[in-house]
């Protein structure tokens, strides 16, 4: 048995243009003339030419299409949405008709994006539609079944009953042909009470009669063919010749089935009838196939074979017909596909200047930052060192101030003594001590400007200051350096006159006090990374001294001494430190500070 | 018997020094005292005196303008100076005798001593010359300096000085000529003296010109070579220093 064509048996409901497309010339006519006398490129031309559009879809849609052009053109200018999405929308119709697809579908789909501006829900009904009915046409089953469920959707949310019968039957048809006949059937059912509610015979005659179809591919021939009978019925009442035969070729077929060759025989002659009637070459192929079975069966061979030529002659060419759109649709497929495969590669291409840029862009931040990173430590550095030089020239400042701090202290302390010598009227004395004292205070402006002077330098410097406050005790005062034969004085570096305070301080208030004189024995060693030095005197010792005396004299330059010294552990981290020991007679003084070589 | 002018423009400091001098060396007559430079110029040319005592400050004026003006020097000079480091460094080049006031006895007895020795030897223009020669120059490269050797003194540029080479009390110094003079004081003399003219200590012994020196060889310290080709061993001390003005 040969395969009946689907397209064949299914009624479509397409509904693309509206009905009143075929419009008369004079109509057309009396828009041009209205369309010349309205130049301004406004609303009112767009709309003109929209409608002019529209009339000439089926007349002369190659003359409609720069209309349409227009029209979008005057719509985007004035941003009328709504005509731009209707512009959009018929010249898809155009391009449908002129049996391109795929400019078509993307017509509808401009116009479909571009009527969500305008909220028009029977506007995006009708596109959703359109689209579904192109996917269908293209054999792209989901595409055309999303499609038509937003048809289905919009068209119950705006209570479009008719659109939602058109809705249900178009999925069905889908479902039946990918041959999922229950949810064909279901939705055929739906929309078959629908249209009772509605009392629109057409659509009831032609669900029916694809309802019947889907029943006889389900094997329920009996339900079909009561199906078939009612359709051929509704058919007949409301004259509707195309579905009627379609109907009635479909009851020959299943009496076939029954072997009632009588009932088919006359069934198919009806059909036979009806199809030429209407022209309809594919329901007189089948009408044809019928009645050769009959004939068959009733031995009438010549008139079998005859009926089979006619059935299969009418077929090639419905076949044939069926087979150039089918080619058209391939070659559209290609087309897409091919179309497809390029905006593929178009959209690879682009991910790949993407990805170039993000990877660029990572490695660009990844670099950034880097650099960022290495300027960040680097500079950090820097500051570091600043800071740290920064530190070392406050320190050295304030070495510079401690020591400028110290002369003003014990110049007073000779000019007393100076003073001391004249009101005694000792001249011969009061001039050696000025010209030592003279000498002293050279050595000491000259080396105060040093941070460090050698060993040999400030030994002598202690000396010449020890033997002019011996000249101011009338020689009570003895001292003795010794140092450690390790210690090459021109080598060692020492803050001058860092012992001074201490010597002053044993003079003053240990020998000075004492009858009959004493000594000062000041030692120099070397101790592991330190040099230290020992200060002792027989004196009286701080008991000897009264608390008051003690706590104010001693103070000062011992104060200022302790400070240098901290800051110079500071400067060099070590750990220089002052101990004053008292003694049974006399007070011990031990200081250490690091150890410096001049070379 | 030498004859010895007085010139300070302070009275007391000339009281001072006639008090000291009356004390200390009875061989010398003041034939006279003056306090500025005019009165001071005329006096001399007309008496010709064995010694002149010299203040550096006299009034505006100093004694440099006074010596300036002399036509030839022929008598010794020993310079008075209260504080003027300048002045110092300058008779130090120049190797010329001074005194700090307030004038110590035992300080005056020694350079009184140094100045009989030397009587006669005729250096003292030249010292003069080297004095004024350091002042005009105001670089502080092309410094003249007045080397006090065994048998008196060489003149050197500062400048052909290569290295100078501790020797205990001695110093050995040589020159781009390829000269080599013993002074008869130690390093540590001429370290104080030409410090800050491009003369490093890059070690104990060693005093050098950096001008000539060719290259810096890595080491604990390391070493420089000089442009004679001697290498030098540089103090580890010295090292961080020493490639601080090197760079």
């Amino acid at each position: 048995m040969l395969q009946p064509n689907k397209i064949a048996f299914y009624l479509l409901f397409i509904l693309l243009i509206p009905f009143g497309a075929f419009g008369q010339g004079n109509e057309i006519d009396s828009l041009k003339n209205e369309l010349k006398g309205h130049s301004t490129m406004d609303t009112i031309r767009a709309g003109l030419l929209i409608e002019l559009a529209n009339k000439l879809t089926y007349f002369d849609p190659n003359e409609a299409i720069p209309l349409m052009e227009e029209a979008i053109s005057i719509s985007e200018k004035t941003d009328w949405a709504l005509g731009e999405a209707l512009s959009h929308r018929q010249m898809g119709n155009l391009h449908y008709v002129l049996g391109d697809n795929i400019k078509a579908l993307d017509q509808y789909q401009k116009a479909l994006a571009i009527s969500h501006k305008t909220n028009d829900r029977q506007l995006q009904s009708s596109l959703l539609s359109n689209i579904g009915n192109i996917h269908a046409d293209l054999k792209e089953y989901d595409l055309a079944l999303e499609n038509y469920r937003s048809y289905l959707t919009t068209s119950q949310e705006m209570g479009n009953r008719a659109d939602e019968i058109k809705a249900l039957s178009n999925i069905a048809i889908i479902y039946n042909d990918t041959e999922r006949f229950e949810e064909g059937v279901s939705y055929l059912e739906k929309a078959l009470s629908l249209s009772k509610l509605e009392e629109n015979d057409l659509f009831i005659a032609a669900i029916t009669n694809n309802l019947a179809l889907a029943y006889k591919k389900l094997d329920e021939n009996e339900k079909a063919l009561s199906l078939y009978l009612e359709a051929a019925e509704l058919a007949e009442q409301i004259n509707n010749k195309y579905i009627e035969a379609s109907a009635l070729n479909s009851i020959g077929k299943i009496y076939l089935l029954f072997n009632d060759y009588d009932l088919a025989e006359t069934n198919a002659n009806k059909a036979l009838a009806l199809s030429k009637e209407i022209d309809a070459v594919e329901w007189q192929s089948d009408s044809w196939e019928v009645l050769s079975e009959v004939y068959e069966h009733n031995r009438k061979l010549p008139e079998a074979l005859d009926a089979f030529k006619k059935h299969v002659q009418l077929r090639d060419s419905v076949v044939n017909e069926e087979k150039k759109s089918e080619l058209t649709r391939k070659e559209m497929q290609f087309k897409m596909e091919r179309q497809q495969a390029v905006a593929q590669e178009e959209i690879k291409r682009q991910q790949l200047v993407k990805n170039g840029y993000l990877i660029g862009a990572i490695l660009l931040l990844v670099f950034s930052i880097m650099g960022y990173l290495l300027y960040k430590r680097r500079r950090d550095a820097l500051e570091k060192r600043k800071l740290a030089e920064f530190n070392a020239k406050v320190a050295e400042t304030e070495l510079k101030a401690l020591r400028s701090q110290m002369n003003p202290h014990f110049i007073f302390n000779s000019l007393n003594s100076i003073s001391d010598f004249i009101s005694k009227n000792d001249i011969e004395q009061a001039d050696d001590y000025l010209v030592k004292f003279s000498k002293l205070t050279r050595s000491i402006l000259e080396n105060s400007e040093k941070k460090w002077i050698t060993l040999e330098e400030d030994i002598e410097l202690m000396k010449l200051y020890m033997q002019i406050e011996g000249l101011r005790f009338d020689n009570k005062l003895k001292y003795h350096v010794s140092m450690d034969n390790s210690l090459e004085p021109d080598n060692v570096l020492v803050p001058p006159l860092i012992l001074q305070p201490f010597i002053e301080n044993s003079i003053w208030h240990g020998i000075a006090p004492k009858k009959g004189g004493g000594n000062i024995d000041i030692r120099i060693a070397k101790d592991g990374t330190m040099l230290k030095y020992i200060v002792e005197d027989d004196g009286v010792g701080r008991s000897g001294q009264n608390r008051e005396e003690k706590k104010t004299k001693d103070s000062y330059g011992i104060k200022i001494t302790s400070s240098r010294i901290d800051i110079i552990n500071h400067l060099k981290n070590t750990k220089g430190s002052i101990e004053l020991m008292d003694k049974a007679e006399g007070f011990r003084v031990e200081i250490k500070l690091p150890l410096e070589l001049q070379f | 018997m030498l004859e010895a002018i007085i010139v300070d423009d302070e009275q007391h400091c000339i009281n001072r020094l006639q008090k000291q001098l009356g004390a200390e060396a009875p061989d010398i007559e003041i034939i006279a005292c003056c306090k500025t430079v005019e009165n001071a110029q005329q006096i001399i040319a007309e008496n010709s005196p064995d010694i002149l005592f010299l203040d550096v400050q006299l009034g505006n004026q100093t004694g440099f303008d006074l010596l300036a003006a002399m036509k030839k020097i022929d008598f010794e000079i020993i310079f008075t100076t209260s504080y003027d480091n300048y002045a110092l460094k300058a008779f130090k080049f120049s190797a010329l005798d001074y005194l700090l006031k307030p004038v110590d006895k035992d300080d005056l007895r020694r350079s009184l001593q140094r100045l009989r020795q030397q009587r006669g030897l005729k250096d003292t223009s030249k010292k003069i010359d080297i004095l004024f020669h350091n002042f005009k120059e105001g670089s502080e490269t092309s410094k003249r300096i007045a080397i006090p050797t065994v048998d008196g003194y060489t003149m050197l540029d500062a400048k052909d000085i290569i290295r100078l080479q501790s020797d205990v009390n001695y110093t050995n110094i040589y020159t781009s000529a390829g000269k080599k003079i013993t002074a008869s004081k130690t390093i540590k003399f001429f370290e104080s003296m030409l410090e800050g003219n491009d003369f490093f200590r890059v070690h104990k012994s060693h005093l050098v010109n950096l001008k000539f020196v060719e290259s810096y060889s890595k080491g604990k310290g390391g070493h420089i070579s000089l442009v004679d080709g001697n290498q030098i061993e540089v103090a580890i001390r010295r090292k961080e220093e020493l490639l601080k003005r090197l760079t």
